[in-house]
């Protein structure tokens, strides 16, 4: 316990002593501060504080209008840009040089030469930066809790889901991170290759949808009806494409998540057909039954699950390298 | 007798096809201070860090404070300064101190004593709050031997550890290495400076091209290059040089230089040249540097 105590304050330190880390929470606290400026009242809404007033009866204070806007701000904007990219870019690369800068000659050597192994000195800095992000994102998601009750009125704890899967997205890439920093120990390298790979989960995630959308409902790339024998080579073309989508962590299926896990007062969750629906008049009503289906076609097991198992490999292979490594 | 701090039997360890330690065999005594040399890419910092489990060596056998190599528990007892140590330049000293002390396992409370002991006896006491990147290469050098101090160790491993210190800093650390000594404790030294090594160690071994060309006390390694020289007031007459040069003296100008462990067979030659009527104005006995001693070791190294 007393080493990893020291190694995880030994990274805090690190970070602490980043200009990027500053920036990086500063920008956290500005985006939750953002969200908890909008306000409602009799007249409409108002921003930063009441800075700005636009009149509308829609938007008044206790509307379902009001309600409506503030959580659809949530989902479309912090979860669907804030938590689901930047905020994961701004966490990998604050905690990139965590193991590019331990490895530098002259700085392992003391810790190697330590009671401590190297299994467990490669676990408490791997532990440490996860800690570090999960101790950020509590921090946003208690801000925009509030910031729910204080404008909306309701207390919605399911707002905390943000951070597990915060936090398992940034695992997912942070494996890929520290191998990629082990084997090249250059911060750049390893920050620009880890994004390209989450460019390709993405890719490989639209890739094994849309030729699923193909192959099971016949459904063109542009929304065309395919005939069967198209739909057939679709179908040889979804296995080829599945693989990909197999092997790789599902980081877009699993920020999608929240859009199962938060959930408004009435239970109804905050997936984007949710709102679309609600905008066209009925909550439920007009849902679009193949969206819902696409979003709850893999399950919550499998989709943590195999990303996990892609984690634990690729942790794994990244631990030995560290266990075998002259310095 | 007691069991050596590290007894080397045999250590390898290859880079490829590079051997950069070529089955290296070393006993290190306890309570002395073992001074290991050796030319820049002998091996010097590769053997301390096999010992220390910071590289992992090809062959190793042999017992570190009588327990096998490697073993992650008795590295408990050690402390290391590396060469060139980079610690982070955003902690304090005190913080690094603290660091290594975490990760050694030294509870908290005992940490801060030693700390504040160990700053005072490095003479860092008044910069144990600042920053490393405020410090100049001799005091993150003292750092690190704090540092490498807080676990209480048996043995320290100091590689290089007056480099970068200046002159008045060095006489420090020497000082400090007799005083580890005197608390009974095994400092092992890794450096090119012999002149310093020599003023301090016990025990030296000369490492070349990852092999142990020679080793043992300074004194043995010394003796074997002892010998005696004459002045004589005048130049040595010629019929006394042919005969002192025949008998394996060698003679140059005023001054007669022969091989001896010890005085007695300079007497027959002072009683000679007296004899002869020949005034002696200097006799002194002459000991090969440490330096000469290396030189040599590595000029018959290359010669082999």
């Amino acid at each position: 316990m007393r080493a990893f105590l020291t190694i995880l304050t030994d990274s805090i330190r690190l970070l602490r002593a980043r200009a990027l880390f500053w920036i990086s929470l500063g920008i956290s606290v500005l985006v939750a501060l953002l969200y908890l400026s909008i306000g409602f009242d009799d007249q409409g809404m108002s921003l930063l504080f009441g800075a700005f007033q636009i009149d509308s009866a829609f938007l008044s204070k206790g509307s379902q209008g009001a309600e409506l806007l503030y959580l659809g701000i949530f989902r479309n904007f912090i979860v669907a840009w804030w938590l689901t990219w930047i905020a994961i870019v701004i966490a990998l690369v604050s905690c990139a040089p965590i193991f590019p800068e331990f490895m530098n000659e002259g700085s392992a050597g003391v810790a190697l030469s330590k009671p401590v192994s190297r299994v467990k000195l490669f676990a408490y800095k791997y532990i440490g930066a996860l800690l570090f992000i999960a101790v950020q994102a509590i921090l946003f998601a208690v801000i925009v809790f509030f910031a729910i009750r204080w404008r909306v009125g309701t207390w919605n704890p399911t707002v905390f889901w943000s951070v597990p899967v915060v936090l398992l997205v940034f695992s997912y890439l942070f494996s890929v991170l520290v191998l990629l920093g082990i084997k090249t120990r250059s911060v750049m390298a390893s920050v620009m290759i880890t994004l390209l790979v989450w460019f390709t989960c993405f890719v490989a995630q639209l890739g094994e949808s849309v030729t699923h959308a193909a192959a099971e409902r016949g459904v063109g790339i542009m929304g065309e009806a395919l005939t069967e024998e198209d739909q057939r080579k679709w179908q040889a073309g979804h296995r080829w494409a599945r693989l990909p989508y197999v092997i790789l962590p599902k980081t877009g299926e699993t920020t999608a998540l929240l859009d199962r896990w938060i959930v408004l007062g009435d239970g109804e969750n905050l997936g984007r057909s949710t709102f679309d629906a609600i905008q066209e008049g009925g909550r439920v009503e007009g849902l679009d039954e193949h969206a819902k289906a696409d979003l709850e076609r893999h399950s919550t097991g499998w989709i943590i699950g195999s990303s996990l198992v892609f984690e634990a490999l690729v942790l794994g292979l990244a631990c030995w390298m560290f266990s075998r490594r002259d310095f | 007798m007691e069991a050596p701090a590290v007894e080397i039997e045999y250590l390898r360890k290859r880079y490829g096809s590079h051997e950069a330690l070529a089955g290296v065999c070393l006993n290190v005594p306890r309570g002395s201070v073992f001074g290991l040399l050796g030319p820049n890419g002998a091996g010097k910092s590769t053997m301390i860090k096999s010992l220390l489990t910071i590289i992992r060596p090809t062959e190793c056998r042999g017992r570190m404070l009588g327990k096998p190599i490697g073993d992650r528990a008795t590295l408990g007892k050690v402390g290391y300064l590396p060469e060139h140590a980079r610690f982070p330049e955003y902690l304090t000293g005190r913080e690094v101190i603290a660091h290594s002390a975490g990760l050694a396992g030294v509870p908290v409370r005992t940490t801060r004593e030693r700390t504040v002991r160990l700053l005072e006896r490095v003479g860092m006491i008044e910069w144990g709050d600042r920053k490393l990147g405020t410090y100049s290469k001799g005091m993150r050098q003292r750092i690190g031997l704090a540092q490498a101090l807080v676990n209480e160790p048996e043995i320290v491993f100091l590689d290089e550890p007056t480099d970068g210190v200046d002159p008045g800093g060095r006489i420090e650390i020497r000082k400090m290495i007799e005083g580890l000594r005197e608390e009974g404790r095994t400092v092992f030294v890794n450096s090119h400076l012999l002149a310093e090594v020599e003023q301090v160690a016990d025990h030296v071994a000369i490492l070349a091209r990852g092999r142990v060309i020679q080793s043992g006390t300074v004194d043995q390694l010394t003796r074997t290059s002892r010998r005696y020289e004459l002045r004589t007031v005048g130049p040595v007459p010629p019929a006394l040089r042919a005969g002192l040069e025949h008998e394996g003296l060698e003679v140059a100008g005023d001054r007669v230089a022969m091989v001896a462990n010890d005085a007695a067979p300079v007497q027959p030659v002072i009683d000679l040249l007296r004899g002869a009527g020949v005034a002696i104005r200097e006799i002194r006995e002459v000991k090969d540097s440490l330096e000469e001693i290396f030189l040599k070791a590595m000029e018959g190294k290359e010669a082999a």
